[in-house]
């Protein structure tokens, strides 16, 4: 078992005779160029459907997970952005970091390719990643400047309304509290 | 008797002829310039206490000084229980005593014993300081999941 520390080495596999490209855990992955998968997205993204998004957000989920030799529940929130943010930069998806508003984990994500004005495609795709390594069902719901407030899928909505209207991140944060599960 | 004889005879008659406070002008002489010729025998001989510590590692520098561990007086996480839990009711501190000759002479080590409150049982000075443990992933996890609108 590793040191706790992502390690990237061997993480993709060239089979330049067969025509693939498999991530060390077998998974087969396919190389595209942010315009490409912009149109893609966007396209999703007026249909309503970010599906797909989400579901490629499962798969590095799974990526993290396999990196990890203990359930990321109990590992401290430095430990888990290791992975996560190691993962996340492997597939070209850009600078991943945490911060804390009061209660709430906001997850920032620098640097990531422009696919939609609204975020959306970035936001499924988190939403997706953290629901895999959590095993809840989280929503990360775009807050501007590259953040995304991560929050229970049922008040979603509500989040993304608030912002919507103009809300900013400290605003969105007072409008919330903590309502524990009795 | 040869001539080299006689040249050695008169120089050996010539030295015990000197007075004597002569030769311990120059006795003193020569020790002077053995002093100067080596700055290290005065150093050591006035032996100072705290010395500076060396800027570099020249043989002017003191460095044995530097380069010796300081010394632990027994570090607090290996104090016997039994020396570092004591009854209410016991007498005072044997440092808060008039110190014995031998204790004057060495300067007396920081135990729990010299901070803790008087009568008050050392171990509330020698428990770990309680900090706040980091919160894992999945408490904070659970804590921005909570949260709902007012």
């Amino acid at each position: 078992m590793h040191d706790g520390r992502f390690d990237p080495s061997g993480f993709y596999e060239f089979n330049l005779s067969e025509g693939m490209v498999r991530t060390r855990n077998g998974d087969r992955v396919v190389v595209l160029s942010e315009d490409v998968l912009s149109s893609l997205v966007a396209a999703a993204a007026r249909d309503g459907d970010l599906t797909p998004l989400r579901r490629l957000g499962e798969l590095l989920g799974d990526q993290v997970l396999g990196s990890l030799d203990r359930p990321a529940s109990v590992l401290s929130a430095e430990a888990v952005l290791g992975h996560v943010s190691a993962v996340t930069s492997l597939f070209g998806w850009g600078r991943l970091a945490f911060e804390r508003w009061g209660a709430a984990l906001v997850v920032t994500l620098r640097d990531k390719p422009e696919l939609d004005e609204d975020e959306l495609g970035a936001a499924a795709l988190l939403g997706g990643m953290f629901s895999q390594i959590s095993q809840r069902q989280v929503s990360c719901v775009p807050t501007g400047e590259s953040k995304f407030i991560m929050v229970d899928f049922e008040v979603a909505e509500t989040v993304w309304g608030w912002f919507k209207d103009g809300a900013d991140l400290p605003a969105i944060i007072g409008m919330l509290e903590t309502k524990r599960a009795s | 008797m040869t001539d080299r004889e006689d040249r050695l005879r008169s120089l050996l008659d010539r030295v015990r002829a000197k007075r004597p406070d002569e030769r311990e002008t120059h006795a003193a002489e020569a020790l002077d310039r053995l002093r100067t010729a080596s700055g290290t025998v005065a150093a050591t001989a006035q032996a100072p206490t705290l010395p500076d510590p060396p800027t570099s590692p020249t043989l002017d520098s003191p460095t044995l000084y530097s380069s010796q561990p300081p010394r632990v007086e027994r570090p607090l996480s290996v104090e016997p229980p039994a020396r570092s839990v004591r009854p209410a009711s016991a007498p005072s501190l044997p440092l808060a005593s008039p110190a014995t000759p031998s204790q004057s002479r060495r300067p007396a080590a920081i135990r729990p014993q010299s901070v803790a409150p008087t009568g008050q049982p050392v171990v509330y000075a020698t428990d770990q300081p309680e900090f706040p443990r980091p919160k894992t992933f999945g408490e904070l996890l659970e804590l921005t999941l909570s949260l709902r609108p007012r």
